[in-house]
């Protein structure tokens, strides 16, 4: 029983810090949930001179907790300055001024 | 993706009634909305979406262009970075389209699409990046709709007058195609609109005969119930998940 969540419990806080290094918002304390589950679960199954490890994913995953929390509230979101995309929207108005240009004398 | 990034563009500018007031659109106005995905449950911020309209002015003619850009926000870039532009040039007064290009680049996926409206019938002109350019002539009805003016000519619309459950149908060109789609008022909602507060809405169930849109009454959009109708959130649900778009700020109206 404890062997089975203290693994559980490694994989999901491996999991929690792959998350919380990607974009995924908040959709990174899913795993970060379950790992803290996992832990306490793991931690309470052991022997008082067993609780090293758990306590060690504990703060792990507490950072993480905190990381993704700090990056959601704190970190805006913002479209990337797009010089190739800015070109892009002048060329095909240009391109569109001609085309409306060449109805025009279409339906005359 | 793909299929979100449709649908997030289709709700957006889906929507025709036949018109009773042309109230106008005007020139200058930009919206801008935060698209999010339902990831697990949990709304997921993707991209940003801009709605914005200027006059662009040939020898003869002055055309209102209707301006829709899709950009996934800069965290997302390395993993599927989204460039989509959707654009209608149509009559200032009336909103009848004479072009309407598209022009999307979904993580390396690019597409660029051309419409032209002569009357009756739509000379299309499709170009993917792998497969040469390909030209189609269809006809259309007389008061069929691109999908970024539909949105603008929805906006045009009398809604006081609509009754709860009163839905109206109207067409839309779309992927070479015409889709029947219908739009019917649920009622009145109050939801939170960008820097504009909160502001009383009709909300509006948009259906579709198509497979991209899924479930009954669950792709919405809101409209502040007032003389601009500005879309104040957008609610979608497509077979891979569901979606909404949120406005986060409003000038020019």
């Amino acid at each position: 029983m404890r062997k089975t969540f203290i693994i559980l419990a490694i994989l999901l806080t491996i999991l929690s810090v792959i998350f919380s290094a990607l974009p995924l918002g908040t959709l990174a304390l899913a795993p970060i949930v379950l790992a803290l589950i996992a832990i306490f679960i793991a931690f309470k199954n052991s022997e008082i001179d067993q609780r090293k490890l758990p306590k060690r994913l504990f703060i792990v995953a507490y950072l993480c907790a905190i990381v993704v929390v700090g990056k959601t509230f704190l970190m805006k979101d913002k479209v990337a300055k797009d010089t190739k995309f800015e070109q892009q929207k002048v060329e095909t108005k240009q391109e569109a001024k001609k085309d409306l240009e060449d109805l025009e004398k279409d339906l005359k | 993706m793909k299929k979100a990034v449709l649908v997030i563009v289709t709700i957006l500018t889906l929507c025709s009634f036949k018109s009773e007031s042309n109230v106008g659109i005007p020139s200058g106005e930009k919206l801008v909305f935060a698209g999010s995905y339902n990831m697990s449950g949990l709304m997921t911020q993707l991209a940003q979406v801009t709605l914005s309209t200027d006059i662009v002015t040939t020898s003869k003619n002055a055309y209102l262009h209707l301006n829709c850009e899709l950009a996934t926000y800069a965290k997302w870039d390395k993993f599927f970075k989204i460039r989509d532009l959707y654009e209608s040039y149509v009559d200032p007064i009336t909103l009848k389209p004479s072009l309407y290009k598209r022009s999307i680049d979904e993580g390396g996926y690019i597409k660029k699409e051309k419409y032209v409206f002569k009357g009756n019938s739509v000379t299309s002109t499709t170009k993917k990046r792998t497969t040469p350019e390909t030209t189609k002539t269809f006809t259309i009805g007389a008061s069929t709709q691109d999908v970024v003016s539909i949105m603008y000519k929805l906006r045009t619309m009398d809604l006081s007058k609509m009754k709860t459950g009163q839905a109206q149908s109207f067409t839309i060109v779309f992927d070479e195609t015409q889709i029947p789609v219908t739009v019917k008022l649920l009622g009145m909602e109050t939801v939170s609109a960008g820097n504009l507060g909160s502001k009383n809405c009709y909300k509006l169930s948009i259906g579709a005969k198509t497979d991209v849109l899924k479930g009954k009454d669950k792709n919405l959009i809101y409209l502040t119930a007032d003389a601009k109708k500005v879309p104040a959130l957008m609610k979608f649900s497509i077979p891979v998940g569901t979606g909404q778009l949120a406005l986060t700020s409003a000038s020019g109206i």
